[in-house]
């Protein structure tokens, strides 16, 4: 059974079954805490086998007792300790898409990073990395599957992997920086990110960006194609390093004649 | 002399319309800030009535909508680091907000279009996403102080 599943049964049992009276207040940190412990059973369910994983594990062996006896706030806070473990552990960002499409129904996809929880109608599913999920309006989330469209990531043509480029002065630091790569079918335009001394995000329609001028240093550049619905695609990261360019000539003299 | 008057009491607030964001509602915490703004993009605040058009580094307030035409984008860069890529024709609305303290937390409702976010410490930030058909959470679920 997938966890996905767990959740959506757990949170599907804390709305139908009887519980002992715990009044308005009660009611929402059981909800919390079973949301709690959804999110940190999908995690686990995710994340590579090692030290991490197992005290996660252990924390959410805890949190499901603790829940079975009522002791909701604790139930929550170890469950959540889980979840946060495992998220530090793997030190990834989160990247997800959002899109509502003309008819009202959402599309969900999520590129990279730890589960995004969708809720609808009173049920939720975790949506992990590579998958996407369609909720139309008035309907519960459905199952997530394989994310569809451009799957691959385009293909980097300058500047080279790991190149020192050499570069003039110019407004900004040192320039011009050329960014180039191989156009993606069906995207619709393209995200460069820079990170390094200028962490700067540019859009553009063509395969290609002229940055007129960087401060000096290394950066890594990533590009991500922009899909029909305006999501992006999976990135495509590479390393530069921008050097001031001006040659000196030092020209000493020489004993020989 | 009576048809200058009007020019003279009408010349600040046109100045303020073309040159400075929108102004922003009063005594609030800024829970967002527009940036890397393409094509035309604008912002009705909670407490006006009028689409007014936006520059890189407005802020927006709770119930502040932003709308981005054809060919437009901007980035919403909530002060918790997530960042949020909003793409061309897209409507959305900056959520109330009643995060702990401490807590970072960034809530945004898109009624139509597409935002691409991006959280680079989920362990430590969160987002929620409404729609008109669902609410999208990501990042921590929930922050123990």
């Amino acid at each position: 059974m997938s966890h996905a599943l767990l959740i959506v049964l757990a949170l599907h049992a804390s709305a139908t079954t009887a519980s002992p009276a715990p009044g308005e207040a009660g009611g929402r940190e059981r909800a919390r805490a079973v949301a709690a412990i959804g999110s940190a059973r999908s995690a686990i369910g995710q994340a590579p086998a090692g030290s991490a994983r197992t005290e996660a594990e252990a924390r959410l062996a805890d949190a499901e007792s603790l829940l079975a006896r009522a002791r909701y706030a604790e139930a929550a806070a170890q469950a959540d300790g889980a979840w946060k473990l495992l998220a530090e552990a793997r030190g990834e960002r989160s990247h997800f898409a959002v899109a509502v499409e003309p008819d009202g129904r959402t599309r969900v996809a999520v590129r990279e990073g730890v589960p995004v929880r969708v809720e609808a109608q009173g049920r939720t599913r975790a949506v992990r990395a590579g998958e996407s999920l369609t909720v139309a309006r008035g309907e519960s989330p459905g199952t997530p599957q394989p994310e569809t469209g451009p799957a691959e990531p385009p293909i980097l043509i300058s500047p080279e992997p790991g190149l020192k480029l050499a570069l003039e002065p110019a407004p900004g630091g040192l320039g011009p920086v050329r960014f180039a790569w191989k156009p993606v079918p069906d995207a619709s335009g393209y995200v460069l990110e820079l990170a390094g001394p200028r962490k700067q995000t540019f859009r553009t329609t063509q395969p290609v960006m002229t940055v007129p001028g960087l401060p000096a240093g290394k950066y890594r550049w990533t590009v991500r194609a922009v899909q029909g619905d305006g999501t992006l695609g999976p990135p495509a990261t590479r390393a530069v390093q921008l050097v001031p360019g001006r040659i000196k000539l030092e020209v000493k003299e020489t004993p020989w004649q | 002399m009576a048809l200058c008057l009007p020019l003279l009491v009408c010349a600040p607030a046109c100045r303020r319309d073309a040159q400075a964001p929108p102004a922003p509602a009063p005594k609030q915490s800024v829970r967002a800030t527009l940036a890397r703004m393409k094509g035309a993009v604008s912002v009705k605040r909670a407490t006006g009535d009028e689409w007014q058009a936006a520059v890189d580094g407005t802020a927006l307030y709770d119930d502040d909508k932003l709308r981005t035409e054809r060919g437009g984008s901007a980035e919403l860069h909530f002060p918790s680091g997530t960042v949020v890529v909003v793409s061309e024709d897209t409507l959305l609305g900056i959520a109330e907000t009643r995060a702990a303290p401490g807590r970072p937390q960034a809530d945004v409702t898109v009624l139509r279009g597409a935002v691409d976010a991006t959280l680079d410490r989920p362990a430590n930030q969160s987002l929620t996403v409404g729609t008109p058909a669902a609410t999208v959470r990501a990042g921590r679920e929930i922050v123990f102080q």
